[in-house]
């Protein structure tokens, strides 16, 4: 009985959550999309998302036994931030992709965007998006013809995609793959993970039910993209379901622009972030020409310090007093 | 007064570098290191005008008025960045080509203004020609160094010779030029602090000897 009295300091409301198992929750999403990218695209689709997360792992492991960390203690610390980062590395690329760029995507990552920044927490921009923007930049010369999936349209007809929808769907015409295509996948070019929308969804709908994420962000996002791509495109409202369903633009919605550490810590500022978002990805999307999803979230992870420092959570009282950034959301 | 030179060519090489340690001059150091070349040339030229503005300035320090020493200093200066752009047109234009815009900005480089401001306009001629020849050597060094590691990683090639295929493109983009001078001046900051750490122990340990020497002679 005396053993069941803990004496501490507080905070005294505890949870079973940490930062592990938040991050094996987002693993866990992410497999329906790994599965279904493995099918679509083969198993060297599977070997690019393995190759990504081992790299991430043993880049984290490598900087802090760099740090003089002894080994025991980074496995117990581990907190599958990295492997996060991996996959989503893995999944953000194409089986267009030679076998090394989810390597260096990874290892650029987690060393230089997370690590040398101090870790899970205090990195300025999500690793994941880092990675894939310097396998972007990086690789370009490198990369193939985007390829398409094992399984052809549900229709029965074969349809010629170009690059990703995302290009017609910004030059305001109506792709001709249908939206259940596209929901599904099939027959449609583009990233391992991003190509199954129905496994990202499935993904999400099991992160809002854990309560990793709050659904109404994304939900923002993703509508504030599709109707931004609408009105570009002369209030055509067959626009809104293609520019929604071609791209990354679920994924990153889900995955990417959540990250705790990346978005505003008050529900104002958040529906800020989002919305700005969402025009960000919709007009860098109809300026370009291709897809922006990522680099506009990139940009608008540099905003976040800004929002947080106008958009203060008043305290319970209305006393005025600064809320510090801590883990939680 | 007797002229250091060791110490100002350790100073300009070294322990007061203009790029790595003073961090000035980042303008052309960003913009201009994508290729190895670029950098010897840019640092060429920036020394080329550092020695001859110091000589002068130094020359002159006594006859320009305090009031309108930095417009005085920007005359002369400017005068020898328009010989360096006349003649490397002329001569190799090439670099001048690739140069371009950076070269008549050479007038407003923070090294040259901050070496006549700080030792030229202080120092006899003699000191201020060294001053500037081994701020110039520093800079071209770093520059050169920095060209380098960004040729070979991205474009694969070095001094504008293919080495091989394979390339990371991140190092030629401007995120790249960031991201290489930050790694250059934590590794320059490193390698200089273990030397000095370790002549520092070198000293300590020859007075320990000194001291334990005398005390047995004492005994």
């Amino acid at each position: 009985m005396e053993n069941n009295l803990i004496y501490s300091s507080s905070p005294h409301v505890k949870t079973k959550r940490t930062t592990r198992s938040i991050m094996i929750d987002v693993c866990i999403a992410l497999i329906p999309a790994t599965v279904m990218g493995t099918i679509y695209f083969g198993a060297y689709a599977l070997l690019l998302v393995a190759l990504a997360v081992v790299a991430a792992v043993f880049g984290e492991y490598l900087y802090l036994l760099i740090m003089k960390k002894p080994f025991r203690e980074i496995t117990r610390e581990f907190d599958f931030s990295s492997v996060v980062s991996g996959m989503l590395i893995g999944l953000t690329i194409g089986t267009n992709y030679p076998v090394y760029t989810p390597i260096f995507g990874s290892l650029f990552a987690v060393i230089v965007v997370k690590m040398l920044f101090g870790g899970t927490g205090k990195n300025v921009v999500n690793p994941a998006i880092a990675g894939r923007a310097f396998i972007f930049i990086s690789f370009q010369w490198a990369v193939g013809a985007w390829l398409l999936p094992n399984i052809g349209s549900v229709y029965g007809e074969t349809v010629a995609t170009s690059a990703t929808a995302v290009v017609d769907v910004s030059k305001g015409t109506v792709p001709a793959l249908s939206a259940l295509d596209m929901l599904l996948g099939t027959g449609m070019q583009g990233c391992i993970g991003e190509t199954c929308k129905l496994a990202l969804l499935a993904g999400g709908i099991y992160l809002a039910a854990r309560k990793v994420i709050n659904v109404i962000f994304p939900l923002i996002y993703i509508a504030v993209a599709g109707l931004t791509t609408t009105i570009i495109g002369g209030f055509d409202v067959a626009l809104f379901l293609p520019a929604i369903l071609s791209g990354g633009l679920i994924i990153g919605a889900i995955f990417m622009a959540t990250d705790y550490t990346t978005t505003p810590n008050t529900r104002l500022g958040n529906v800020i972030y989002f919305i700005a978002l969402g025009i960000l990805t919709a007009v860098l999307r109809y300026a370009t020409n291709m897809e922006t999803v990522s680099f506009a979230i990139l940009l608008m992870n540099l905003t976040v310090p800004l929002i947080d420092k106008f958009i203060i959570q008043k305290p319970f009282g209305y006393k005025k007093q600064i809320k510090s950034k801590g883990e939680n959301k | 007064m007797k002229t250091d030179f060791k110490k100002i060519a350790k100073d300009g090489i070294i322990s007061s570098n203009p790029t790595l340690k003073l961090v000035l001059g980042t303008c052309p150091t960003l913009a201009l290191t994508t290729a190895a070349m670029n950098g010897i040339g840019m640092g060429l030229a920036v020394s080329f005008v550092l020695i001859f503005s110091n000589v002068i300035i130094s020359l002159l320090r006594k006859a320009i008025p305090k009031e309108v020493r930095i417009p005085a200093f920007i005359l002369i200066i400017a005068t020898f960045v328009t010989i360096v752009r006349l003649a490397l047109d002329y001569f190799l234009p090439d670099i001048y080509e690739s140069l371009g815009l950076y070269l008549p900005l050479i007038v407003v480089n923070c090294i040259i203004l901050a070496r006549a401001e700080s030792f030229a306009s202080k120092n006899g001629v003699l000191a201020s020609a060294a001053d500037g020849l081994f701020m110039g050597l520093g800079f071209t060094l770093a520059l050169t160094l920095m060209g380098a590691v960004r040729e070979i990683l991205g474009a694969g090639a070095i001094f504008g010779h293919k080495l091989w295929d394979f390339s990371i493109g991140f190092f030629s983009s401007s995120a790249g030029a960031f991201f290489t001078y930050a790694m250059f001046i934590a590794l320059f900051a490193l390698i200089t602090d273990k030397i000095s750490e370790k002549t520092k122990l070198k000293k300590i340990k020859a007075e320990e000897k000194d001291f334990c020497g005398e005390t047995k002679e004492i005994a």
